[in-house]
């Protein structure tokens, strides 16, 4: 047995569909790295994207392998041995699903030593999703396989490639607001990254990995059956895997259309004070953040009662979530470049020190005022306000520079009480309007 | 018109036409079922594009092309007539589906996609064999479609499939590449194969 499968491993479409997958694989990933750069569960999320291509593709291998009797002139042949047909098929099977399989987990391979240096946060659940993504290879190259050997035809392959990914392009619009359904059938659906935080919860991926057994289990009794009664006993699996699935996928919104996983979102902190804390996902990062957070830290000390900690902003959209707010922590906004390091450190350190180290996340009506935000902003930092929008009105900034002015032009402890007093003002959500200008005390 | 007839037999035309046919039939039924639009939209149309072309790579090559170089034809404006007339057969085809009720277009990216992806199955005929002559126009035009860049040169060539039907770079390329493949199968014809592989 194993000497027949290495001999279809080396004759097969398998090595060829290794490197072409590979190939592609590899090509995609590294086209557009910030995408899956922040850690471990981005990278395995964006592969699983990456399967509306390789996908169809899988299905077109299995195709193509499945022409090989046909287009040798030999089915004939083969039909007139003993050797029943299963097990004659048994190492094709094996071969083309080592080869899907070896293709994906390699593409992922291909990526870890760009992120090994920076990524730490590594859960289960992303073996579970890069497993569920190479097990959806090997149920599309096996039914690729069967399908190919019902239709024997050039045309038969690129066909189902072409069907595979009108499929997955079409699925998400097709069941309108049934996303579940969507989730359950296309291995790539809501994989996209929309916060590092992203994940995949354990009932989603089981309710995946029992479909995607089912259909892998119906190409192999397709491929293998002689007559037409166990073809159509074939659509068996196929029928219970998904109503089984269809049983298990959780339905709600929190695990469907915004699953985050609070355990990346928590925050872990530096050694030292003042403490710097990051989401675990961007732990790695710490020893960049440490120096940055704690300069914006001693530019607010000047203030009274000076915020003494610093926190990542967690907040995410779908759902809209944000950190609590509290008095003594500075949020700062955690950006990651191309190789998965810190990057904008700059712009990190500019709005800790803009937003006076103010949440003011939740305030309703207007929005504070921009010049005295501005002017006292420019205070901490020891610095003439700029204006950093180019569609703004001359006049904004004019106004800050008047106000920074004015608190040069004070004692350092009464400007320091007049910022401390916009601070105050800001996280109450309170008018900030003339705080800063009127007589010395 | 013997010749004619014997050369569209030993090419399989007449299940390859069916196949063509039927593809477009069946992207024609799915779009006209599923759309209230009458533009077809433009991923659909590479795709069936795409379809088309690969269900005339099987008359690339005869049952025995070794014999077929033997005789004492001059085959390669033979050949070119055979390139020739499958492009216009699935362009034909596409554009007839203008005056109907789900409409393949616009012409002009038809005419495009259908002679760069022709061309470059020919292509793949000369060098890996017509059986294996749709791998780079399948894997091509899916990632084309998947991704589709513009604003650089650079990136509009290696997407021309999916550019809008102006797009005068991936007009270039889809030239470049059509006509280069009418020249290389009208002159080398598709590639030697093994005997085993001698039934398509």
């Amino acid at each position: 047995m194993n000497r027949i499968l290495g001999i279809e491993l080396r004759r097969s479409a398998a090595a060829g569909s290794v490197l072409m997958l590979l190939l592609a694989g590899v090509i995609m990933l590294y086209v557009a790295p910030r995408r899956w750069s922040p850690g471990w569960m981005p990278l395995v999320m964006i592969q699983r994207e990456y399967l509306v291509l390789l996908w169809p593709l899988s299905l077109a291998v299995g195709a193509w392998q499945s022409r090989r009797e046909h287009r040798s002139n030999v089915a004939e042949l083969f039909a007139s041995t003993a050797r029943p047909r299963a097990q004659r098929m048994l190492p094709t099977l094996a071969a083309l699903g080592i080869a899907v399989t070896c293709a994906y987990l390699a593409t992922a391979a291909v990526a870890v030593p760009w992120i090994i240096g920076t990524a730490r946060y590594l859960p289960a659940t992303a073996f579970v999703v890069a497993a569920v993504g190479a097990l959806a290879m090997i149920a599309a190259a096996w039914l690729g396989l069967a399908l190919g050997r019902l239709l024997p035809h050039v045309v038969t392959a690129p066909a189902l490639a072409v069907a595979g990914i009108g499929l997955l392009m079409v699925l998400p619009a097709a069941v309108r607001h049934r996303e579940w359904l969507a989730l359950i059938f296309s291995p790539m659906f809501g994989m996209g990254q929309y916060t590092d935080y992203q994940t995949v919860y354990g009932r989603v991926s089981a309710a995946q990995a029992i479909w995607l057994v089912a259909l892998a289990g119906a190409g192999a009794v397709l491929l293998a059956s002689d007559s037409w009664r166990t073809r159509v006993a074939a659509l068996l699996p196929a029928i219970l895997g998904a109503s089984l699935a269809i049983m298990v996928i959780p339905r709600d919104d929190k695990f469907v259309a915004t699953p985050i996983d609070p355990v990346a979102q928590e925050q872990v902190c530096a050694e030292g004070s003042p403490r710097v804390c990051v989401s675990r996902v961007h732990s790695g990062l710490l020893p960049e953040v440490v120096p940055v957070a704690r300069q914006a830290l001693a530019m607010l000390a000047k203030l009274p009662n000076p915020p003494t900690t610093a926190h990542e902003d967690t907040t995410t959209y779908y759902p809209a979530t944000s950190p609590p707010r509290q008095a003594d922590v500075v949020l700062m906004q955690i950006t990651v470049d191309d190789h998965g390091h810190l990057t904008h450190e700059a712009d990190m350190l500019r709005e800790m020190v803009a937003a006076l180290g103010a949440n003011t996340d939740g305030c309703s009506g207007p929005s504070p005022s921009v010049p005295v935000m501005r002017a006292a902003g420019s205070w901490l930092m020891g610095r003439e306000p700029v204006t950093d929008d180019s569609d703004e009105s001359a006049e904004v900034n004019a106004e800050a520079v008047k106000l920074w002015q004015g608190l040069q032009n004070l004692p350092e402890k009464e400007a320091a009480a007049r910022v401390g007093a916009v601070r105050q003002a800001a996280m109450a959500c309170a008018d900030l309007d003339g705080l800063l200008t009127g007589r010395a005390q | 018109m013997r010749w004619l007839a014997l050369y569209l037999r030993s090419r399989r035309v007449p299940i390859a036409l069916a196949a063509v046919v039927g593809c477009a039939a069946v992207m024609w039924s799915l779009w006209s079922t599923f759309s209230n639009e009458r533009e077809v939209g433009v991923p659909m149309v590479i795709l069936t594009v795409l379809l088309l072309v690969a269900a005339v790579t099987a008359t690339l090559a005869g049952p025995d092309d070794a014999l077929e170089r033997t005789a004492a034809l001059s085959w390669p404006p033979r050949r070119a007539a055979h390139l020739l007339v499958a492009l216009a057969v699935v362009v034909g085809l596409l554009l007839a589906t203008l005056v109907t009720g789900a409409r393949f277009g616009p012409a002009w990216l038809v005419i495009r996609d259908a002679a760069g992806l022709l061309g470059l199955t020919a292509l793949g005929a000369v060098t890996i064999g017509a059986a294996r002559s749709w791998f780079l126009p399948l894997g091509w035009t899916l990632a084309s479609i998947v991704f589709p860049l513009s604003g650089v040169t650079s990136s509009e060539i290696l997407t021309w499939q999916s550019q809008v039907p102006g797009n005068k770079t991936a007009a270039v390329t889809a030239a470049l590449i059509g006509v280069g493949g009418l020249i290389a199968y009208a002159a080398a014809g598709p590639a030697r194969r093994a005997p085993a592989e001698a039934a398509l």
